[in-house]
């Protein structure tokens, strides 16, 4: 029991992490971006087919960071240069079209689940302490202080420095932030492309603990997104707590022999009853009408 | 004229693919308010943005200081020094009175000439934008304009939902601005109001300049106005669509149709 909390944990680092992803972009720039965890998946085997080919791992991850942020900021600027005036759900759509798109890719050049597990580093595998006779890992620690990080630091960005106050100003009204001067194009690929190389590290610290095949890191979206709901797509503290949150429901039902191999759908769950519980008091139409 | 700040010449501007301003020339000059004046239609709005950079100009040129912007982005237009009050007191409202300011500061605005324009702000500088009354938001949305150091200045219906005194309220401040040698090109729906602080005038029907001269020729010219603005005097008392034109109890051109110009042109409202 306690051994898969434990293993919970280091999935509700990383979920966290997935979770501000998705959060920062609609915050920031306002599109849900189903494509997230699949470009950070192209930048992560980026990086893995570096390494590969006996790049040293640090440098190769630097690569495939800029390779992630690349795309993303491609990405961005296609949604900026002929999107920009559409609506939320265009946009989101635009994103969902892109995910297919890449994940078709990324079977074509790295294989299915099957064929194309690759051994991501794992530079963060040595045991941190032990709780009683379960061994905590360091990436535990890692993913966990790399959320916190994110989600103080962006905080901070966002409430004390004036590039963050163009970006909050850029994201309530975006047109009116261009008539007071802000170069609202670059700085949303600028979001675009930090978003993207935050993805691409991300993936890389969860790959080699789920097998490191394509497909499967690409479809941490769906996991990224039930986190982003229980931070209402707004709250970065929230979702850092609803990140920790999933990943500790996932550890219970991998733990629980009867329900062990319908975990998959955890996120799905999550998602329901929070739908569910935040409309509970709402009219539909109105409500929804945003 | 010469000594303009802002100068357009020959522009026309769509919004979508629908032509609504049409060979506009015109010139703003620096410690002084011009005014557009023209019914609901017109293309004021459309202007506006347009010089803004907002929606796009199809053919002519502007000038800002000399420099020609008319194939600006709207944030670079900005950087030139083109400050733009927007319809519908358009506050960053999650940001607080301060923020709003200073994410627009730029030159030598500073808070402290906004807060001397505006007190009322200054007890208010840590309150979200989003909490403040009418009024107070539009005098954000003016000071925003005013610490972006400008060197004009396009209000665009600055009265819209707002109790009198208010509004007075703010053409005082449109008056300091002016004192501070910044150009001002006022849209405005109270045109008695705007021809007393107004030194040029400018007005449109279809998206046609069709007067311009000083505001001297428009004051109290109740009928001339309203010629002006719907082509016809108006013939009957009850049209009195436009809020400048009260009742005439003669109307001159009693053959003529007094019709509103409604055509398609949409305002620009929503954004």
């Amino acid at each position: 029991m306690l051994n898969s909390v434990i293993a919970g944990l280091t999935s509700g680092g990383v979920y966290a992490l997935l979770g501000l992803c998705v959060v920062l972009t609609y915050r920031l720039v306002a599109v849900v971006n189903f494509s997230m965890a699949a470009v950070g998946s192209m930048g992560a085997f980026v990086m893995v087919t570096l390494t590969d080919t006996g790049l040293n791992a640090w440098l190769a991850l630097v690569v495939g960071a800029v390779a992630g942020a690349v795309l993303a900021a491609l990405l961005g600027a296609v949604l900026v240069r002929w999107f920009g005036e559409h609506d939320e759900r265009t946009k989101a759509a635009v994103t969902v079209g892109v995910y297919v798109a890449l994940m078709a890719v990324g079977l074509r050049l790295f294989g299915n689940t099957t064929s194309g597990a690759r051994r991501f580093p794992a530079p963060f595998d040595a045991p941190a302490f032990t709780v009683g006779s379960v061994v905590v890992p360091q990436s535990v620690l890692v993913s966990l202080a790399f959320a916190v990080l994110i989600t103080v630091g962006v905080g901070l960005l966002l409430s004390r420095t004036r590039v963050g106050l163009r970006l909050q100003a850029l994201s309530e009204r975006p047109s009116t932030a261009q008539v007071v001067g802000i170069p609202a194009p670059r700085l949303a690929v600028a979001v675009w492309a930090a978003i993207g190389a935050i993805s691409t590290l991300v993936i890389v610290l969860v790959a080699p603990r789920l097998g490191g095949d394509f497909s499967t890191l690409g479809k941490l979206i769906n996991t990224a997104l039930a986190v982003a709901m229980l931070g209402a797509f707004r709250s970065l503290p929230l979702t850092l707590a609803g990140g920790v949150v999933l990943g500790l429901l996932e550890g219970l039902s991998a733990s629980l022999e009867a329900i062990q191999q319908y975990r998959g759908i955890v996120p799905f769950l999550v998602i329901l009853v929070l739908l569910w519980w935040r409309s509970r008091g709402e009219i539909w139409d109105t409500a929804h009408s945003r | 004229m010469s000594g303009e700040i802002l100068r357009l010449r020959d522009v026309s501007i769509s919004r979508g693919e629908v032509p609504i301003v049409h060979d506009v020339s015109l010139d703003v000059v620096p410690g002084a308010v011009t005014l557009i004046l023209g019914a609901n239609g017109a293309g004021k709005t459309t202007l506006m943005d347009g010089i803004a950079g907002l929606v796009r100009n199809t053919s002519g040129t502007i000038h800002l200081d000399g420099v020609a912007i008319e194939r600006f982005p709207t944030y670079r237009r900005a950087q030139a020094g083109l400050g733009y009050v927007e319809q519908s007191r358009t506050v960053f409202r999650t940001l607080t009175v301060e923020q709003n300011l200073l994410v627009s500061q730029a030159g030598k605005g500073d808070l402290d000439m906004v807060y001397r324009l505006f007190p009322e702000l200054e007890k208010r500088r840590n309150l979200q934008a989003g909490h403040l009354s009418g009024g107070e938001q539009q005098m954000v949305v003016l000071g925003r304009a005013l610490i972006s150091d400008p060197k004009v200045v396009l209000i665009d219906e600055m009265s819209l939902g707002l109790a009198p005194v208010i509004v007075s309220r703010l053409m005082k401040a449109v008056g300091d601005l002016v004192g501070l040698g910044i150009a001002v090109l006022l849209i405005e729906q109270f045109a008695h109001l705007a021809l007393e602080v107004g030194t040029n005038a400018y007005v449109l029907r279809k998206g046609r300049v069709i007067f311009s001269g000083p505001c001297e020729e428009l004051r109290g010219a109740d009928q001339r106005l309203h010629e002006l603005y719907f082509g016809a005097a108006p013939a009957t008392a009850a049209d009195t669509a436009a809020p400048v034109a009260r009742p005439v109890a003669q109307p001159v051109a009693a053959g003529t149709p007094a019709v509103p110009s409604d055509g398609p042109e949409p305002e620009g409202g929503t954004r």
